[in-house]
């Protein structure tokens, strides 16, 4: 069967447009179905997928805007089809666990126009088009966060808009500026990946390019110290947009890095290449220092995206095969991780009162071993416990560094055990120990097990076949990184050590 | 008749008109002072079109005289919801819209 | 079926028991949960001897058998599969590991009884033997690594299982992250394999490892640096040992089966599987050795004045994996794997004898409170002993011949081994004496009200409360059942305690040097390859070993009969002349607080100073703030602009239509 990637695209937007027109109380139905719907088309396209075949598979090309060059391109690789599958994995548990009284089916709009950019985002192979989708995200997140936010909401998300807008802004300059400089003498502008990954721009110019969509990049991911706006977004967000914001949102930053700034400018991504790999190591001993020193439940886990996205950009900027290849293993990961582990904070949360304090939080799993079951192989899966798929991409990752660049590769093997430090401490904090203060002891319930327990499932077989996701990625990353890391001279004999 | 001493009273008019807009301080008294400044910029347009045959300028006076009754009304409405809700009728106290 | 079928299910059965157990446990009734799980390791140990005679027929040069399962990740030269080894060690190992896991889950099926987590502890400790399983079946380094580290996830579980206990929850994070360095050691040592030698499968490492390194190459050396920081992580040797007394927090099956049998000597197995390698790197093996040997006198010298039963035991453990380490390093691989052996077996009863001792002290684990209980209980008594007797190398027990067996190898390596072989007879010294100090305190002497009332027939009831803090606590899940247990009462425990005697005292047939060396030529198909393959001690110097040993052991256990039997009350005058010494001891040489200060606490402020200096004033304020200030600053002339005056706003507006008039005047002019 033929399968149309505009189909995967748009459904979500259709389902969302269906729920706002019907009565109340269907919309999250409508919604539901369509999420389920696109997981399905996903997992077809998982299936079909071929990993043998070189380049983009089912590609979509359209004219849009001939007179800039724009056009409408859809299309799958091993970079992209993980990043798919999980964003029609990790909308279905959200869907079903949101649960608003007011505005219900805004609500579930806006969360489909969000599925629908984001897969855009994913799937686009014209810049413009990227761009388009990268900056429509930002809409419906932010009346998600400002609308049905809890506490300081409007701080949050006015600090989350203009974080990321400035970075977008920028990185539309140096797009547009890339688009217009790599034309050649009487050549027609483009867009289209495809085409500008044949043409070339001096290399002066592809420094300052790939910098600001670093800047962008680094914000949405977040790496220390574009961070700013996490505290107030991550305390202030509904647990599921928190889910999707932590485990979706940010890898379409370092999907960028791998789809635009690696395959078309080589030469100024390995001329950045020390910098970006020190912000990324700061960015683990950060996050993971912070992640064992905060009282909040949440800001553990949003520390430590920071200091898991600090690894998956290590892996990216390692320029190294098996490098990139954790790193995209890991943006699979940590997305699969992150869902339940937000949804279980809202479990737990739902069980103290409210209360998110790990001071008033503790022995949950005297009546809840179910949940503490789950929330332990969640736990140990963060900490890329071997035998975990997590401890494949890091260890690829670490394996990718080591070769180059050793030592870098030693300090980020620190943040591999803090993080065990902090994920420890938060399971222990709130399921083991004496009674918090707050806690009601009761076992998850079953819709929340419902959005939880396929989730797990997906972490514990990924963990016992690695391979399913290795095997498929491995060309398209391989290809994405070739220019640059011929430029950065790693030549594998070399010995690493004295 | 010389067209300058009609040109010399509408800008007589208007002066006191724009002094009054920018002293006083009741907006009712402003709104008239505003009227006076439209007549006073009609009265030149009646002027000059008497001066060149040309009955263009007396159909703009009209049309500015629809505006300002248009404009009346509205900055009456706005005067009497001030006194309706008992807010001091002074345009110097109504300086919400500041940046 | 072949041997490697075999393997599959000797993994194949835990794995099981764990999954029959965790997803049925709301409807097992009282003790099945347990049966269940005995019985699965009961499969597993079959099909390790059925592995062993399959493995057996084969002529010794095949005795290598590799399956692979499926692929498990495969990527650039990163190649692993899921993959087992069926050789003589893997094959030694498992029989070990299972036959004593055996024993101790029957062991188990009495100790838990009326413990509200029952079936939850049998599934964490079906899933410990499967891990340790597939730790020393796995054939490549990442699977090793998976094993290694959901060893050390089982410990955690197990440590902590009593969880609402915060010293349990403590000790267990403690545990958790030192084993999480022993695995990031590992991980560096198998980069540094992979980028050399191309492959991640032992068979191929250790193939190409000879034509790669040079020996004592700096590479070569530094791998197996991090592979022993990756051993003693999990064997608890210095400095990464402070887990192991705290871990002592988990039930006494646990300490039995993780921290005295199997887990603690998953790195001397380690160091033992990768012996080409030590054997490019001597350094290594010599720092190895240095450590092992270093380990084991500190450890008989805290061991020396714990008054905690159970952590006496721990130390010992510590000091006589220290033998083990120092007899793989020394490159003496049969001797140390005898040993290993013949620990676990009386290690295992020690401890169980232990656990009934605690049984009938309803719960208090403090040997001050203890004595006397010689005639209430003469099963955990003879038990007990026999295990003692085994551990301080009593002559024709199990524990003489192993461990004078590496001292005789290590004083024949010659050089500065004399000096560790010394050292090693030191600690044979210090053991006896410690062995017997907890003999003679527990059994001898005058009864105490537990023992005189078990005398009676009644065992005695005490408030639950945690043995170190005295702290009250219930009965409830996540604290131990409110049923106590003795052997005498309790027919699984005495099923699974008296093998463990016999072996203790008679295991050590299969090593009497010059008569039956089975161990021995059992392992060489694996260990032949080895350097120091010929070199072997005299049979004579042997027995001049064995001799040495047997007089030292004699009179460890003299002294100590002298100190705690005949004359009672010296050790507390010596406590006192020897104030500072004993506090010094007492404190474990200040490891814990050392830690502490160095690791610990810059942690912890670093992290307090990122959360209220960085995130606060650097991100928030100055970058936040300073980008918010910036801009409003910038914008702070138009913003003075708009003043919400009518009257400035119509000023305004006539100024700039009379300065647009007047422009145009004077242009058009």
């Amino acid at each position: 069967m033929t399968i149309h990637l505009s189909i995967i695209v748009f459904l979500p937007l259709a389902a969302g447009l269906i729920g706002a027109a019907l009565p109340r109380g269907y919309a999250r139905w409508a919604m539901l179905a369509g999420t389920v719907a696109v997981l399905a088309y996903a997992v077809v396209l998982l299936a079909d997928f071929d990993s043998s075949a070189r380049g983009l598979q089912y590609v979509t090309d359209d004219e849009w805007i001939p007179e800039l060059g724009i056009r409408y391109q859809l299309g799958v690789d091993g970079l992209n089809l993980f990043m798919v599958v999980l964003t029609a994995l990790a909308w279905v548990p959200c869907t079903l666990v949101a649960a608003f009284r007011e505005r219900e089916r805004l609500f579930f709009f806006w969360l489909a126009l969000a599925e629908t950019a984001v897969l855009g985002v994913f799937m686009a192979q014209d810049l413009a088009l990227f761009i388009v989708f990268f900056d429509l995200m930002l809409v419906p997140f932010y009346f998600l966060i400002g609308g049905w936010g809890t506490g300081d909401r409007v701080r949050a998300t006015t600090m989350f808009v203009i974080y990321t807008l400035v970075g977008s802004l920028l990185m539309l300059a140096a797009a547009i500026a890339l688009g217009v400089l790599a034309t050649p003498e009487g050549g027609e502008i483009s867009f289209s990946l495809a085409v500008l990954e044949q043409r070339s721009v001096p290399e002066g110019t592809q420094q300052w390019i790939v910098l600001l969509f670093a800047l962008a990049f680094f914000v949405k991911a977040p790496l220390f110290p574009l961070h700013g706006w996490v505290p107030a977004t991550y305390r202030s967000t509904s647990i599921p947009v928190l889910a999707l914001l932590s485990a979706v949102l940010s890898k379409a930053g370092v999907y960028g890095f791998l789809r635009i700034v690696l395959p078309v400018m080589p030469e100024g991504s390995q001329h950045w290449q020390e910098l970006f790999i020190i912000v990324a190591v700061f960015s683990i001993l950060y996050g993971s220092i912070l992640a064992f020193s905060q009282d909040n439940i949440r800001m553990v886990v949003a520390y430590s995206s920071i200091a898991q996205l600090g690894f998956i950009t290590l892996g990216i900027f390692a320029l190294e095969d098996k490098g990139a290849q954790g790193a995209v293993f890991q943006m699979l990961n940590h997305g699969l991780v992150v869902v339940p582990l937000f949804l279980i904070i809202g479990v737990i949360a739902a069980r103290a009162h409210g209360s998110q304090s790990l001071e008033q939080l503790g022995g949950m799993a005297f009546r809840a071993p179910v949940l503490a079951a789950l929330f332990l192989i969640v736990s140990f899966a963060t900490l890329a416990m071997p035998g975990s798929a997590n401890f494949i991409g890091e260890i690829l990752v670490l394996f990718g560094t080591f070769e180059d660049k050793f030592v870098y590769g030693l300090v980020a093997s620190i943040g591999v055990i803090l993080a065990s430090v902090y994920m420890i401490r938060l399971f222990q904090r709130t399921m083991h120990n004496r009674v918090g203060p707050k806690v009601e002891s009761r076992e998850i319930d079953g819709l929340s097990f419902a959005a939880i327990a396929p989730v797990v499932a997906v972490i514990v077989a990924l963990g016992i076949y690695p391979s399913f996701v290795v095997e498929r990625t491995e060309r398209s990353t391989v290809q994405s990184i070739e220019a640059a890391k011929a430029l950065s001279g790693n030549d594998p004999e070399i010995s690493v050590i004295k | 008749m010389d067209i300058v001493w009609f040109l010399v009273l509408s800008a007589f008019i208007f002066v006191i008109g724009a002094t009054g807009v920018l002293t006083r301080r009741n907006p009712l008294v402003v709104l008239l002072c505003l009227e006076l400044m439209l007549n006073a910029g009609n009265l030149a347009l009646v002027a000059f079109s008497r001066m060149h045959g040309n009955e263009g300028g007396q159909v703009f006076a009209l049309i500015v005289m629809v505006i300002a009754a248009c404009e009346v009304v509205i900055g009456l409405g706005i005067i009497v919801a001030m006194y309706r809700n008992r807010l001091p009728i002074d345009v110097d106290e109504m300086s919400e819209l500041r940046g | 079926m072949t041997a490697t079928s075999y393997g599959w299910l000797v993994l194949a059965f835990p794995l099981a028991g764990m999954l029959v157990v965790s997803l049925s446990w709301r409807v097992l009734p009282g003790r099945l949960a347990g049966w269940i799980a005995s019985a699965a390791i009961l499969g597993s140990f079959v099909s390790a001897i059925l592995a062993l005679i399959d493995m057996q027929d084969l002529p010794a040069e095949e005795r290598h058998l590799v399956d692979s399962a499926w692929t498990y990740a495969a990527t650039a030269d990163f190649n692993a599969d899921v993959s087992i080894l069926i050789d003589p060690l893997s094959v030694f190992m498992c029989l070990v590991v299972s036959g004593v896991s055996f024993l101790i889950h029957v062991y188990s099926v009495a100790y838990m009884t009326g413990d509200h987590g029952h079936a939850r502890f049998f599934a964490y400790l079906n899933y410990f033997v499967f891990s340790m399983l597939l730790l020393v079946l796995a054939a490549n380094f990442v699977l090793l690594i998976v094993g290694w580290a959901f060893v050390g996830a089982a410990s955690y579980l197990l440590i902590s299982f009593w969880y609402r206990r915060s010293t349990a929850t403590h000790a267990g994070i403690k545990a958790f992250v030192m084993n999480v360095i022993g695995d990031v050691g590992l991980v560096i040592a198998a980069f540094l394999l992979l980028d050399h030698t191309g492959q991640l499968d032992y068979l191929g490492v250790f193939e190409r490892a000879p034509e790669v390194f040079s020996t004592n190459d700096s590479t070569i050396v530094w791998a197996c640096i991090f592979i022993l920081v990756g051993a003693f992580a999990k064997s608890a040797q210095l400095p990464l040992h402070t887990w192991l007394p705290d871990a002592m927090e988990g039930p006494t099956p646990v300490s039995a089966l993780i921290h005295a049998a199997t887990m603690v000597t998953a790195g001397v197995y380690l160091i033992a599987r990768c012996f080409p390698l030590f054997d490019l790197a001597p350094t290594a093996a010599d720092i190895g050795a240095v450590i092992g040997t270093a380990t084991l006198v500190f450890a008989a010298t805290v061991a020396l004045v714990q008054t905690d039963l159970k952590r006496v035991i721990a130390y010992s453990t510590m000091s006589q994996i220290g033998y083990m380490v120092l007899g793989v390093s020394a490159a003496a691989y049969g001797a140390g794997l005898f040993h290993l052996m013949t620990h676990a077996f009386f290690k295992a009863l020690l401890f169980m004898g232990a656990g009934s001792i605690i049984g009938a002290m309803a719960g208090i684990q403090d040997m001050d409170r203890m004595g006397g209980f010689r005639r209430a209980m003469p099963f955990t008594f003879v038990t007990f002993t026999i295990g003692a007797l085994a551990l301080a190398g009593f002559p024709l027990t199990a524990g003489w011949f192993s461990k004078d067996e590496i001292l005789a190898y290590t004083l024949n390596r010659g050089g500065g081994f004399v000096v560790l072989g010394i050292a090693g007879y030191l600690g044979a010294a210090l053991t006896a004496f410690y062995a017997f100090r907890m003999v003679f305190r527990v059994f001898s002497g005058k009864a105490v009200p537990e023992a005189e009332e078990l005398e009676q027939g009644h065992l005695a009831h005490g408030e639950p409360q945690n043995p170190m803090t005295g702290e009250v606590e219930d009965t409830d899940v996540g604290f131990p059942g409110p049923e106590h247990v003795v052997a005498e009462r309790s027919w699984p425990m005495k099923f699974a305690m008296a093998p463990l005697a016999v072996l203790a005292l008679v295991a050590g047939v299969v090593g009497i040097p010059g008569v039956t060396d089975t161990l021995e030529h059992f392992l060489e198909p694996t260990f032949e390859s080895s350097t120091y393959a010929e070199d072997h001690p005299s049979t004579s110097s042997e027995w001049v070993g064995l001799a040495a040993g047997a007089i030292i052991s004699i009179a460890g256990i003299f002294v100590a009969f002298t100190f705690y039997v005949r004359r009672r009350g010296i050790t507390l005058d010596l406590r006192d002349r020897y104030r500072r010494v004993h506090d010094f001891l007492w404190h474990k040489w200040y490891f814990d607080e050392l830690y502490d200060a160095v690791f610990v606490r810059p942690a912890a402020t670093a992290g307090s100073f990122g959360r209220r200096v960085i995130e606060t004033d650097v991100v928030q304020g100055f970058i936040v703030g300073g980008a918010t200030g910036v801009v409003r600053a910038g914008t702070s002339f138009a913003r003075a602009i708009q003043t919400g005056f009518l009257r400035a706003y119509a000023l305004l507006l006539f100024f700039g239509a009379a300065a647009l008039l007047l422009y145009f005047l004077i242009s058009s002019s």
